[in-house]
């Protein structure tokens, strides 16, 4: 068994992290580009009584490491 | 005496091939013939391949390095970071870096690569490599748990297949 399995990482936490990597060893031009696919943006709705709550709650998972 | 056996070869092997052909056998020959293989390669970043017709693939795996023909056994896979080499139906060489993802060779030999991030070597900058990748090591130095340190080792594993690919 691999290090990072024993230490709890999973084949998408080991995915995510190479791909990251990865595109931090492009050529400038194309980095940039890339490194936008680091962050994703996830917006929660929260819904009560058949409508959407005033509180809309925008949330930006930037990957650590 | 020798035209009379050669002859007599030349006749055996005629009836051998009729034989054959009534028998439906296939001989190495045929069996090589009219076999395709379909390649679907795709990334998070861009499309390489969609369903194009290949010679051979050759992939990195956690299950080892392997290259794929036609009529390969159906397969399952996990990428390794590293070189996908792509030898195209002219003969031409594309080398492609992955990340991670997965190989699929199915039945009808179509073969499936889909990474998370994939670029071709040319893309590849080895003072970025490089830089990421004393970056990683100083990050598995300076690693407080176990979760953050395997992390880290990850990271350098990447870095150093990228370094070794850019500056082939």
């Amino acid at each position: 068994m691999s290090a990072w399995r024993q230490a709890g990482l999973t084949y998408i936490n080991y995915s995510n992290i190479a791909a990251r990597v990865l595109r931090r060893s492009l050529k400038a031009d194309l980095r940039n580009e890339a490194l936008k696919r680091d962050e994703s943006h996830v917006r929660i709705t929260p819904w009560a009584n058949g409508r959407p709550a005033p509180r809309l709650n925008k949330q930006t998972n930037s990957s650590a490491l | 005496m020798v035209v009379l056996y050669s002859k007599m070869a030349l006749a055996f092997r005629g009836t051998l091939r009729t034989l054959a052909k009534r028998l439906q056998v296939r001989t190495y020959a045929e069996a090589a013939k009219g076999d395709e293989m379909a390649l679907t390669f795709a990334a998070g970043n861009k499309v390489f391949y969609d369903k194009v017709v290949v010679k051979q693939v050759d992939v990195p795996s956690f299950s080892g390095s392997f290259g794929i023909l036609p009529k390969h056994v159906p397969t399952l896979a996990v990428l390794r970071p590293g070189i996908v080499t792509v030898i195209e139906n002219d003969g031409k060489q594309n080398k492609i870096f992955v990340s991670s993802g997965t190989v699929t060779v199915n039945d009808d030999s179509s073969v499936q690569v889909l990474a998370e991030e994939a670029h071709p070597l040319e893309n590849l900058d080895r003072g970025a490599a490089q830089e990421a990748l004393s970056k990683a090591q100083s990050e598995f130095s300076s690693a407080g748990n176990e979760k953050a340190k395997a992390e880290a080792a990850v990271a350098v594993e990447v870095a150093e297949e990228i370094v070794k690919a850019a500056s082939a």
